[in-house]
């Protein structure tokens, strides 16, 4: 497997061992559903133009090549696990 | 002014701004946000340098200020900030209206 694929779905499967092991169980939750589509929309707007407008360049031996629009699939892994691990840190530790 | 900084800018003015409306109470938890955003930092920080170092990417100087922390542009470094401080404001805004509509 290329090297930034297997690293993203390695995050992806970390995120659900921490979201597990710490109890917060963000992925059960309906609203974090309705949040990942929002931030899904605007995913399309940043990553789309860093991308598109070549501001970030990717090597093609190092993933699929599977582009949704000009963002890598990986991208798509990479933001899920770095979005969802912060909102898992941030219920985690602020005041109920 | 990078086009990379400019989509830091135009990400987080209005979640910035509207995470002072009062009734949201989000710099309640600052201390929650610093700590979320300084481990996102060190996570993706040392995956970004890796992935960096190996070449699964790399970053146009005509896109950047070109001012570089370890191997990483500052505007990535700022990205890791940035970024989920909008996150955790639409999810903190999401919470905030289901409690309202309730």
């Amino acid at each position: 497997m290329k090297e930034y694929t297997l690293i993203a779905v390695g995050s992806v499967i970390f995120t659900f061992l921490v979201d597990k092991f710490t109890k917060v169980y963000l992925l059960k939750k309906k609203e974090f559903y309705l949040f990942i589509v929002i931030i899904l929309s605007f995913k399309f707007l940043v990553n789309g133009y860093l991308t598109g407008v070549n501001i970030v360049i990717y090597n093609p031996k190092f993933f699929l090549g599977v582009r949704l629009g000009s963002i890598p699939l990986e991208d798509f892994l990479f933001g899920f696990s770095m979005v969802s691990l912060g909102i898992i840190s941030w219920e985690l530790f602020k005041k109920k | 002014m990078s086009k990379y900084m400019l989509v830091l800018i135009y990400s987080g003015i209005f979640p910035l701004l509207f995470s002072f409306y009062p009734a949201l109470k989000f710099w309640r938890n600052y201390k929650a946000l610093i700590f979320t955003l300084i481990l996102l930092v060190i996570f993706f920080g040392t995956w970004d340098i890796f992935a960096t170092w190996r070449n699964h990417w790399y970053f146009n100087p005509q896109g950047i200020i070109g001012i570089k922390i370890i191997n990483l542009p500052v505007e990535e470094w700022l990205f890791f900030i940035v970024i989920p401080f909008c996150c955790i404001f639409t999810w903190e805004a999401i919470n905030f209206i289901k409690e309202k509509i309730k």
